[in-house]
């Protein structure tokens, strides 16, 4: 087969990739909008809890990330100790997104991080690929 | 073709793109714009395919990823420097692979067909290939390490956002192909030579000045 005819199919096959991650993207992280519009809740080992919940009993912290920019909310070290996970620094934690994005983060790093109301979780001792917004679940690995 | 024509051939679109990847991206990330497909696809895949098409030279989107790279550390605007230059370096070698087999004077894109083709091809595999490589990199440069399931997870995302980048891309290489009309062995090298310096000389200028400012600012 000439390259007048392999240059295409591979352009179509990667336009096809494309397409169809979008729509599998779309049809499976729905999630995004209504995370957005409504209450949101946040299941940290297991148990579910509101923000509000969270925010009402939980240790304010100030961050600034490593690029420079401030947030402030919960203290993550703080929820996770109060979600009664039985030795908290000899695990992992991995903290999943509405839309799929997730990082797995030492228990250093979240001595370090925070949880802000809009559900972003922001570390300042890691870099901007570690922000994970939509937060709905933090796992004990 | 001369061979310091060809260095500094490297040296002034490897600047043009390192230019473009720290002021333009800079404050394209600040827009709702499509940053990244944007810089892909216009500014990294537009450049290379330019002087792909102005000096028939395989090996030379190589150098130029390698001179944007060593400008992109100069931008204090990242967690981890060395990784978005060794993306931009990634991108400049998933381009030469993508453009390898083509014939020097690229007499197979002559059909607009076979130009979008590539460029999608190009800008769809520059996206994706700079995307994962940041996302491997960093994550290994930081405390908390990589997970490749991490990566996993995320591979569809990566590959939809791919898409925007691929379309640009196959609008932007037909576009670009137009220069391999204008002959660059013929410019004078009284000509050549201070343009390509003074020009490659601003960006850096610019970009160390940039650097400079932010860090003061910072």
């Amino acid at each position: 087969m000439g390259k007048e005819k392999i240059i295409p199919i591979i352009a179509i096959i990667s336009l096809l990739i494309g397409i169809s991650s979008s729509i599998y993207v779309y049809a499976t992280s729905p999630s995004i909008s209504s995370y957005t519009e409504g209450d949101k809740s946040i299941i940290i080992n297991n148990q579910e809890l509101t923000i509000e919940q969270i925010f009402s009993d939980a240790e304010i912290r100030n961050i600034v990330t490593p690029d420079g920019i401030n947030f402030s909310g919960v203290a993550l070290d703080d929820l996770i100790t109060k979600a009664n996970v039985g030795c908290p620094s000899c695990h992992e934690y991995k903290i999943i997104a509405a839309d799929s994005y997730e990082k797995t983060v030492t228990w250093e790093n979240i001595q370090h991080g925070v949880l802000t109301e809009d559900g972003t979780a922001a570390f300042s001792d890691l870099a901007k690929t570690f922000r994970v917004r939509y937060v709905i679940k933090i796992e004990v690995v | 073709m001369n061979k310091m024509k060809l260095i500094f051939g490297v040296i002034l679109f490897g600047s043009l793109w390192g230019f473009s990847e720290t002021i333009i991206g800079t404050y394209l990330h600040n827009t709702s714009l499509p940053a990244g497909s944007i810089m892909t696809g216009v500014f990294a895949v537009g450049l290379m395919t330019i002087s792909r098409a102005l000096y028939k030279q395989r090996g030379m989107q190589l150098g130029m990823g390698l001179v944007a790279g060593m400008l992109r550390l100069f931008n204090p605007c990242s967690t981890c420097f060395i990784c978005s230059a060794i993306a931009i370096m990634a991108e400049g070698l998933i381009f030469e692979v993508a453009w390898y087999n083509l014939s020097l004077d690229l007499a197979e894109l002559k059909k607009t067909t076979m130009m979008a083709s590539m460029g999608v091809i190009a800008s769809y595999g520059c996206f994706v290939g700079g995307y994962i490589v940041t996302q491997i990199l960093t994550p290994l440069s930081q405390s908390a390490g990589f997970h490749i399931e991490n990566l996993l997870v995320f591979m569809p995302q990566i590959l939809a956002k791919g898409l925007p980048a691929a379309l640009i891309g196959g609008i932007v290489v037909p576009v670009a192909l137009l220069s391999k009309k204008i002959d660059i062995a013929g410019v004078k090298d009284k000509v050549y030579y201070p343009f390509t310096a003074t020009v490659s000389a601003t960006c850096w200028v610019i970009v160390i000045l940039n650097a400079i400012f932010i860090l003061k600012i910072i």
